[in-house]
């Protein structure tokens, strides 16, 4: 018996099947950053985002709990008074209490999520961009103008899969645009 | 009774045989089972305090009358169905009380339950969060939780603003009556009332208008929740954020202790701390809001040097070179400096003059003519005595206050006299021309002619010694002075406080006189007297004991020889006899009572140096601009009109490149001080009233300063000598004898002074105080509106003999007959140009536009 598994290499074709086997299935290896890019689970803790109402009002009201709770104290509010707000034009918060400086250090955010539960109106929430990476410290500032953006990914949408994405590098650093529509399952 | 001590209070009892006994009691109490003695009639709080038990409160404040409504108070009385409130409650001998048993604790979250059940909650848009005392008592004692769903009750959706400072939110009100009862009891402003009834209650201005109050902000300090709230400070920070820095408050001789908060290197408020400095919290609209000229746009911030004609910016090497080389190469120099320098500028400047420079021509101020009527008012008030705590003269059976606007002068002292004298047994007596604020408190209130103080001074001392009493001149009922006179012989203790018109006035000398005199023969009738002034800048006190006068060495030692006065040197100088001048903090030419005088003097000197915060008019004239620091900037020691030494803190940097005071004299003088403690040390050796004291140890209470043991007479100036005479002379000269007003030329005698939001021309540049009151006014009394046919708000022509403006009325009813009031702090009414060197108090003329 042994001899003839040795004699038929057996074991050497039992190995190479397997390596065959892998050879025609599905590729798992996602070709992040250029082609694919994984989008993580709603509950994933990425660059915060400051949200709006439905009628488009900023949620914050500069109450600085959330810079209050931080470990590391990375966020800096400055509240003002949101004094052009009279019953004509739509008010730019919910409150005339709004933020006129909302900063985030994210050099020193450890991404723990404190501020999302200290935030009594839910402006401020986790968001699920992880590409952080860029050329100067400034950029580290994530300023009220850029947490106030639209992401590409919207809280509503569902993760925990691999989309199609595009590559862009330019002055500001490196982006990896995901494209929604063009869900792949990953394994 | 079984237990009975000897205690302070006395309590009277009738006995069956109408005998008054008087009796000391003290109960002894069980409080959670630790037994405490106390006086009988102690408030269950403050002894269970005393005990170490802590209590709840919100509508209890130890300087406020009792109110007892919030209940968040209540203990259990052993024997007693219902829990009571321990604010208002005195103890009995032998009552055993709970204050932390299961029965009081569902009480106090109950009773915040109640609370919250109409509180709107908003904490996060709320200004008083994280200093809310809603919120620190939820958290200690609250239900955390609420089964209360009903809608909750709401007056209005946007805040309502009620004054340029003060901005309301009646949703948030919890009913506790302490905004009401400071402003009635402390203030006097009784601004404040409650409109509505129950859950409906609101707290508020009359028929909830725009408050025409004193605007001090108390109201927002006491209230424990965010229902009151500032306007300047709104939405401005967080609480936590704030780094907070105890000082002074630089607008006053009052000495009130403020707490300064910044974020990142700017000033975002002023406040008060409970039961701290002797203004206990309370604070005026000038220390509260005028905080915003320490960072103002208007502030020099470059050292300035004339080069053509023209003052450009320079560097500080060149400015202080050519400083130091025209100061040491003039032949005749002369000094001015500010009463609002610190103690050590101060000391370090009169050093600089009198050692490195080798002048005795200093002075501090320069809104008084005459250096003999200072040295008459240091030997009135026994200025080298030391100093006399305000609590001590407050304990007077009579306290008579004389030649001061003291509601607008001194507004804190006014709070705490107002205080005193709701006590009915007390007696206060006023004496000023025009009504003022705490005119509602005296007993008697003396509306004499401006600048006949010393006639109506003289008529209680005659009366007192029961000779023939003439008011002619001052307008004052005989009849009134001999009330006056009565009620000080039945007194045993006696305090007079003397204000700064015994300054502004050409007869202030024999008015000071006066009081030397009257203080004496009281004295000598073997009363307890304190003679206090009432100044109205914040170091004027501590300048004198600092030796910033042509006279005084620190310490109120006499100097070989007199130098000159503010008057002298600007004689000396208008004739071109002064090489150079070197004045800090001072504007002579806006409040030199002549204006045209100060500035024609002034334009005959050789070389001026002004050290200021601001390009005053005196500045302008400079040949050398050097930027000075704000009381915000510096460290550093005050010494108030009571003889208090305080400490100064820095809460910033000086802006840009201005440097502090201290340090620029040191550079002119060459001096090697690090600090203002090393310039401390050398105080400590020279004035011995300040010897005991520690730099270090110098806490929010401040420290009486000592008396500095010079030696009584000769060295007081020749003013004084004259005062070993017991009577002065009443039938002087006068121009001011109450002829028919309104057949005059001039009818009107124009007094002036500080407004009760502004001092002297600093607060000017506070943009906040300017929004409380935009312009100037003329304020006449409302007999002479009546008979101009004036009413309230008018435009009309003051027109003097030198000067005239044109300003709105304002109508103030009970003042003296005759009497015009301007204040001295608008920049662009300048009073002083209506007077005339050497002329008294000016006569004007009021007529409509
Ligand atoms: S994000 Fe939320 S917690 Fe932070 S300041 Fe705004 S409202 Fe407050
Ligand atoms: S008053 Fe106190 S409890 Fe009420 S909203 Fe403001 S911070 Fe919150
Ligand atoms: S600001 Fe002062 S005077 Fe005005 S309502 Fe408040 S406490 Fe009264
Ligand atoms: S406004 Fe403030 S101080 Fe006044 S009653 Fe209401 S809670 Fe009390
Ligand atoms: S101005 Fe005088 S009374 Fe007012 S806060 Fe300052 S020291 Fe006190
Ligand atoms: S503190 Fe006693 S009832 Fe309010």
């Amino acid at each position: 018996m042994n001899l003839l598994k040795k004699i038929f290499f057996i074991d050497f074709i039992k190995g190479l099947s397997l390596t065959f086997k892998y050879n025609v299935s599905r590729t798992i290896t996602m070709r992040y950053p250029d082609e694919e890019k994984w989008l993580p689970y709603q509950r994933f803790r990425g660059l915060h985002t400051l949200n709006r109402d439905s009628q488009g009002r900023e949620l914050c009201v500069a109450c600085e709990l959330c810079a209050k709770v931080c470990p590391t104290q990375c966020i800096t509010v400055i509240p003002m008074e949101d004094v052009g707000t009279d019953l004509k034009s739509v008010p730019r918060g919910i409150s005339d209490r709004i933020a006129k400086v909302y900063e985030i250090n994210l050099v020193r955010c450890l991404f723990c999520g404190f501020c999302e539960d200290a935030c009594p109106t839910t402006a401020i929430r986790m968001g699920r961009d992880y590409e952080l990476a860029c050329f100067t410290l400034d950029c580290a500032i994530a300023d009220k103008k850029k947490l106030l953006t639209p992401r590409d990914i919207p809280a509503e949408f569902e993760g925990g899969f691999v989309v199609k994405a595009k590559f862009i590098r330019n002055d500001e650093g490196i982006k990896v645009k995901p494209d929604l529509s063009k869900k792949k399952r990953w394994w | 009774m079984g237990n009975e001590f000897v205690g302070d209070k006395p309590r009277r009892y009738i006995t069956q045989n109408s005998e008054l006994i008087t009796i000391f009691i003290m109960a002894t109490v069980k409080i959670n089972g630790k037994e405490i003695t106390v006086e009988d009639g102690t408030l269950i709080l403050d002894a269970a305090r005393q005990a170490g038990f802590e209590i709840p409160t919100f509508c209890y404040q130890a300087r406020l009358s009792r109110l007892g409504s919030c209940r968040m108070c209540l203990v259990e009385i052993a024997g007693q169905k219902k829990l009571q409130p321990s604010c208002v409650t005195p103890v009995l001998h032998g009552m055993e009380i709970f204050t932390q048993n299961e029965t009081v604790k569902t009480a106090r979250a109950s009773m915040l339950e109640f609370l919250l059940a109409n509180h709107p909650l908003d904490c996060p848009t709320c200004d008083k969060g994280g200093e809310c005392e809603l919120q620190d008592l939820t958290f200690k004692y609250g239900p955390r939780q609420s089964p209360f769903a009903e809608r909750k009750r709401r007056f209005h959706e946007k805040d309502e603003i009620l004054s340029p400072v003060i901005v309301k939110n009646h949703n948030r009100c919890i009913h506790c009556e302490r905004c009401v009862r400071i402003c009635d009891e402390a203030v006097g402003a009784k601004a404040l009332g409650g409109i509505g009834r129950g859950a409906m209650l609101k707290e508020t201005s009359f028929l909830n208008k725009e408050l025409d109050c004193d605007h001090c902000g108390n109201c927002i300090e006491v209230c424990p929740v965010g229902s009151f709230m500032s306007l300047p400070y709104r939405y401005k920070s967080r609480p936590w954020d704030l780094v907070e820095t105890d000082t002074v408050c630089p607008f006053c001789a009052t000495g009130c202790q403020l707490t300064i908060g910044t974020r990142n290197g700017s000033v975002l408020r002023v406040r008060s701390k409970i039961e701290t400095g002797i203004n206990k919290e309370t604070l005026c609209a000038r220390g509260r809001f005028g905080y915003d000229f320490i960072q103002s746009e208007k502030r020099l911030t470059k050292p300035m040097a004339k080069k053509n004609g023209r003052l450009t910016e320079c560097s500080w090497e060149e400015a202080i070179s050519q400083a130091k080389n025209k100061l040491s190469s003039a032949k005749k120099i002369a000094g001015i400096a500010s009463a609002r320098l610190t103690n050590e500028e101060l000391y370090l400047f009169q050093k600089l003059m009198r050692n490195v420079f080798r002048t005795n021509n200093i002075d501090s101020g320069s809104r008084w003519t005459d250096k003999r009527t200072t040295d008459a008012l240091i030997n009135a008030c026994n200025l080298s005595e030391g100093g006399t705590s305000i609590f001590e003269a407050l304990k007077a059976d009579l306290i008579f206050i004389i030649g001061s606007s003291i509601s607008d002068e001194n507004p804190i002292t006014d709070y705490l006299i107002r205080t005193t004298a709701a006590d009915k047994r007390k007696n206060l007596i006023l004496a000023y021309p025009r009504r003022i604020k705490l005119d509602s408190s005296a007993t008697i209130s003396l509306k004499h002619t401006p600048g006949s103080e010393d006639i109506v001074i003289s008529g209680i001392l005659n009366a007192l010694q029961n000779q023939a009493v003439k008011t002619d001149g001052s307008q004052v009922s005989e009849s009134d002075i001999a009330t006056i006179a009565q009620r000080m012989k039945t007194a045993s203790t006696i305090s007079i406080f003397l204000g700064t018109d015994s300054l502004r006035f050409a007869n202030g000398k024999e008015m000071l006189l006066g009081i030397a005199n009257l203080a004496k023969a009281l004295k000598a009738s073997g009363k307890n007297i304190k003679v206090m002034p009432l100044l109205d800048r914040c170091n004027q006190r501590g300048a004198w004991d600092m030796g910033v006068h042509p006279s005084f060495l620190p310490g109120y030692k006499k100097t070989n020889s007199d130098g000159m006065d503010c008057t002298g040197i600007l004689e000396a100088s208008s004739k071109g006899e002064m090489d150079a001048i070197y004045i800090i903090g001072e504007d002579i030419v806006s409040m030199y009572p002549d204006a045209k005088f100060a500035k024609e003097a002034l334009s005959k000197a050789g070389f001026i140096i002004v050290q200021d915060m601001f390009l005053t008019e005196t500045a302008k004239m400079a040949d050398i601009v050097l930027p000075g620091a704000s009381y915000a900037e510096k460290e550093g020691t005050w010494t108030n009109q009571e003889g208090r030494l305080q400490r100064l803190r820095r809460a910033l940097q000086p802006i840009k490149a201005a440097r502090e005071d201290l340090s620029i004299l040191s550079s002119i003088g060459g001096f090697e001080y690090k600090s203002a403690r090393d310039v401390f040390e050398e105080i400590r050796k020279e004035a011995p009233g300040y010897q005991d004291i520690s730099f270090d140890s110098l806490n929010n209470t401040g420290v009486l300063v000592k008396g500095h043991g010079a030696e009584k007479q000769g060295s007081r100036g020749q003013g004084v000598k004259g005062s070993s005479e017991t009577k002065i002379n009443p039938s002087n000269p006068r121009t001011l004898e109450p002829s028919n007003p309104y057949l005059d030329d001039y009818p009107f005698l124009l007094i002036t002074g500080n407004h009760l939001f502004h001092s002297g021309r600093l607060s000017q540049k506070a943009d906040v105080l300017k929004r409380l009151l935009p312009e100037s006014f003329v304020e006449i009394s409302d007999k002479d509106a009546a008979a101009l046919g004036i009413k309230e708000g008018d435009r009309v022509i003051v027109k003097g003999k030198h000067h005239e403006a044109v300003l709105r009325v304002r109508v103030k009813q009970g003042s003296l007959k005759g009497t015009a009031f301007i204040p001295e702090n608008f920049e662009d009414v300048p009073v002083n140009c209506f007077f005339k060197k050497g002329e008294g108090i000016p006569r004007v003329k009021i007529s409509k536009q």
